[in-house]
């Protein structure tokens, strides 16, 4: 498993989503490990970068959270293009979230990065009694479209580092030093020293 | 020359440390500037440490158009003010053919080139230039970039001017130029860290303890980025902070190349203003004649021209006289009641709307009052409306109001079963008023029914304007509006007049974003080419990260207080409508150094301008943004497409003034 050696790599994800699927509560709670009641919505675009440890290698997340309304749709190629990775967000309480994602899924397929790593996550789990979206036609859909799947919570924190590190996981897999496309090996300004021989 | 300089400023570390300290009991606060306008009248804990007289100014390229006035230093509250005004009539304007053209000119001049009371602690640097023969003259650049107009002392006393200012503030000589002065607050952490990063020298002459001071300032940010992560997760911080320390192997020649892009830009500008300002005079060919005669000493000149050309500035003193730059006022109290009924007539007309236009740009509007004014600025009341007609207004508007909100409260939950359209947009509004402002009062708590308000003008305001809808943004500008306007339909219609001119921000094309996003590429480039090419090199042309400031009028960048200030500045359209684009470069001007010495990319920037946010001090920005705003002048207005918000739509510009009368 453990096959990755000394890396260190930067990879552009993007979250896309219904607007208050908790796409900005995901990362807030992954990037400051917080949670916000009433986290502001997203304008324009916000940007984060955070860094996992995946058995010998370094992941660097450079994050692009989204605003989430159809109305600002036009905007999104530019912040999915070259993505590594994306999180599709929806809101388990919320059928048209859910909707909402399976588009996300198809324009992605279309127009994305043909090597992307795309996880989908259905957030707002600690809100069981108010489910709308069961976990598993979510799954059912993941697996037809070969996404993966989690339920998250940004509230509770579950499963939230964890799909962050799941794709940092997949990461090298999916992009073999070879053919980085859409994925920028860390050859930038401080880590230049490094030499970039990777994967196996 | 030189060893006149042995009594000019010590460079010896003893000294620059007693200075240190002195800047430890904080000698610049941040509220300086707010406590000089409240002692405008002067007296009380102010001292004059420094007056010199015939001290000018040259409007123009012509000697013999100088405005003499009086230089002063003045201490208040341990902060210091530097305040330079002119002579009633022109006394130094000793021109002898006496054009007598000139005195209106001159007099406008007199208000334009005064210099009221600028905090020391604005002031980037100071440069003097004391030729052996001819005038001697300082050149004060202001930590904007800005520089006033070279100051020239007739009668000498750069030197005394220099040292006294050395006796109050911490001014270091560059090492580069030793005609140069480096002055700094060092009031922010951010600047802290940011100053002493930047005047590397100015660190090693000053003392370690300034040396410290940054670098804690630094590891304090990494710490504290650092408590965010956890075990397994290490931030980008390090990664800055190595970047950082790279910087401070840079040179302070970094600093006079810095200074000198000011300078040219200064330059370039200066000579269109001035030929601007002073169009009469240019076609009078005889002046440069005149010019000549006139010159006390025509030989410093070319002596000057000689020795400078060594110099990196200004290779051409005439150039220095072409400089004049005009820079932001200072700021004013907001009106207040008082002052207000003054601008109403018996029966509440507005008479003179620009001066109270103008009273506003100047120092906003005291908060019990916005209620009123507000209504103005936006245009819900024309100026020379009565009392009378604004009440009744007020009333035929609200019913219009609950007609319009009957359309959809009218909707049966089975019906809406069957109108996608609206239920979708009634969920927008719901997700969105939930999480506007929540941290304020106002709108805090559970069920607070100013929220539910916010929600019903959104919702009636998505079908009084259908096609445009709802979109993410709009709650943001509404909520100050109702903050303000505390009643439904007026805010409503405040809303809607701000909608007017703002509602192309949110098109389906994103067309309105993307003139003023193209309105800001033009005017970097013209106020600031470095940093035009800088953003040029790195793909930032597209001036994304500006977009969360101008969507919504940089709602979320300053405290809700301030964005209320800035707002009604703004919306006095007093110097231009498009001053808010002025703002964005001057933002990004306060931080061009930082932008460029850290190589941001486009990620890194925008970023960077996100966690502005809270951070930008209004009244600095506004002055600055003014000043680029009079200095673009002809140009800047160039930049801007017709038609570019706030403006009102091209197409339909014609259609507004008969839709009014039509309402009334
Ligand atoms: N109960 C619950 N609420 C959440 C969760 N994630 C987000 N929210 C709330 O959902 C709303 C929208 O979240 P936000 O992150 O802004 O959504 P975005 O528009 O997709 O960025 C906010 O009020 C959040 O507090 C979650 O996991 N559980
Ligand atoms: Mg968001």
């Amino acid at each position: 498993m453990a096959t990755m050696g000394n890396n260190n790599i930067n990879a552009k994800l993007v979250l896309l989503g219904d607007m208050g699927a908790g796409k900005s509560s995901l990362v807030l709670r992954f990037v400051k490990g917080q949670f916000l009641e009433f986290q502001e919505s997203t304008i324009g675009a916000a940007f984060f970068s955070q860094t996992l440890a995946v058995n010998d290698a370094t992941v660097k997340f450079e994050i692009w959270d989204t605003a989430g309304q159809e109305r600002y749709h036009s905007l999104a190629p530019m912040y999915y293009r070259g993505a590594a990775a994306a999180i599709i967000v929806y809101d388990i309480t919320s059928t048209d979230s859910f909707a909402r994602a399976k588009k996300w899924v198809l324009e992605l397929q279309k127009q994305g990065n043909p090597n992307m790593v795309t996880a989908l996550a259905g957030n707002k789990a600690d809100l069981e009694d108010k489910r709308k979206v069961t976990a598993e036609e979510a799954r059912a859909y993941a697996e037809e479209n070969d996404l993966f799947f989690m339920e998250t919570s940004a509230k509770t924190a579950i499963n939230v580092n964890d799909i962050f590190y799941e794709i940092a996981r997949k990461l090298p897999r999916a992009q073999p030093a070879q053919n980085p496309t859409g994925m920028v090996l860390a050859d930038r300004q401080a880590e230049r020293t490094r030499t970039s021989a990777c994967c196996s | 020359m030189q060893e006149a300089d042995l009594h000019d400023l010590s460079d010896d570390p003893d000294y620059a440390a007693s200075q240190q300290q002195a800047l430890g009991r904080s000698l610049y606060r941040s509220d300086s500037a707010k406590s000089t306008e409240m002692d405008s009248g002067g007296g009380g804990g102010s001292e004059t440490v420094y007056v010199k007289d015939n001290v000018a100014i040259h409007p123009t390229q012509y000697a013999s158009e100088r405005i003499s006035g009086r230089l002063l230093l003045v201490k208040r509250d341990s902060s210091l003010f530097m305040t330079w005004i002119p002579y009633k009539l022109s006394v130094g304007g000793t021109d002898s053919t006496g054009r007598s053209s000139n005195a209106g000119i001159l007099e406008k001049d007199r208000k334009l080139y005064t210099i009221k009371d600028v905090p020391l602690a604005d002031v980037h640097s100071i440069r003097r230039h004391t030729p052996t023969l001819g005038w001697q003259y300082i050149i004060v650049v202001l930590s904007s970039g800005l520089a006033f107009p070279p100051l020239y002392f007739y009668n000498g006393g750069v030197r005394e001017f220099l040292a006294t200012l050395k006796q109050h503030v911490f001014i270091v000589r560059s090492a580069d130029d030793a005609n140069v002065f480096l002055a700094n607050d060092f009031q922010d952490p951010l600047q802290k860290s940011l100053s002493s990063l930047e005047l590397p020298r100015v660190v090693s002459v000053a003392n370690g303890a300034t040396l410290h001071g940054s670098v804690g300032a630094l590891s304090s940010v990494e710490n504290s980025e650092r408590r965010n992560g956890d075990m397994q997760i290490a931030t980008s911080s390090s990664e800055y902070s190595g970047r950082n320390k790279h910087k401070l192997h840079d040179p302070a020649r970094d600093i006079s190349i810095q200074v000198l892009e000011k300078f040219s830009l200064v330059t370039k500008f200066a000579r269109e203003t001035t030929s601007h300002l002073f169009r009469e005079n240019h076609n009078n060919d005889s002046s440069i004649h005149e010019r000549k005669q006139l010159d006390h000493k025509p030989s410093s000149a070319s002596t000057d021209t000689q020795k400078i050309s060594s110099a990196p500035v200004a290779p051409d003193p005439l150039e220095f006289d072409k400089l004049p730059l005009i820079w932001g006022k200072q700021r004013q109290q907001p009106l207040d009641v008082k002052e207000w009924v003054c601008f109403l007539d018996a029966e509440g007309r507005i008479t003179d709307s620009k001066a109270l236009r103008k009273r506003i740009f100047y120092g906003g509007v005291e908060h019990s009052i916005r209620k009123e004014v507000w209504k103005f600025l936006l245009g819900y009341h024309p100026y020379d409306s009565t009392y009378a007609e604004r009440e009744y207004l007020a009333s035929v508007k609200k019913s219009e109001y609950e007609i319009i909100k009957s359309q959809w409260q009218s909707i049966s939950p089975a019906q809406a079963r069957r109108f996608t359209k609206f239920r979708e947009r009634k969920g927008l509004i719901e997700k969105d008023v939930v999480r506007t402002d929540r941290s304020i009062s106002f709108y805090d708590g559970d069920d607070n029914p100013n929220v539910a308000v916010l929600h019903d003008i959104l919702l009636t305001y998505s079908f009084y304007n259908f096609d445009l809808g709802y979109c993410q943004g709009m709650s943001d500008l509404l909520s100050p509006i109702f903050y303000v306007m505390e009643d439904e339909s007026e805010s409503f219609w405040c809303f809607v007049e701000l909608m007017e001119r703002l509602g192309p921000n949110f098109n389906r094309d994103q067309s309105g974003m993307h003139s003023q996003l193209f309105a800001l590429l033009k005017l970097v480039e013209l106020l600031d080419t470095p940093l035009h090419n800088y953003f040029s090199k790195t793909e930032c042309l597209n001036y994304f990260f500006c977009f969360r400031w101008l969507l919504i009028q940089f709602k979320r960048e300053f405290e809700y207080e301030e964005v209320m200030r800035l707002w009604e500045v703004l919306w006095t359209h007093y110097l231009s409508e498009h001053l808010h684009l002025y703002i964005c470069v001057a933002i990004l001007k306060r931080y061009r150094q930082k932008i460029m010495g850290e190589e941001m990319d486009f990620d890194t920037l925008l970023k960077f301008i996100n966690e502005l946010s809270g951070r930008i001090r209004l009244g600095d920005i506004l002055r600055d943004a003014e000043a680029l705003c009079v200095c673009a002048g002809e140009n800047g207005d160039a930049c801007i497409p017709p038609g570019t918000p706030p403006s009102l739509p091209l197409e339909t510009a014609s259609l507004y003034p008969q839709q009014d009368q039509d309402d009334i």
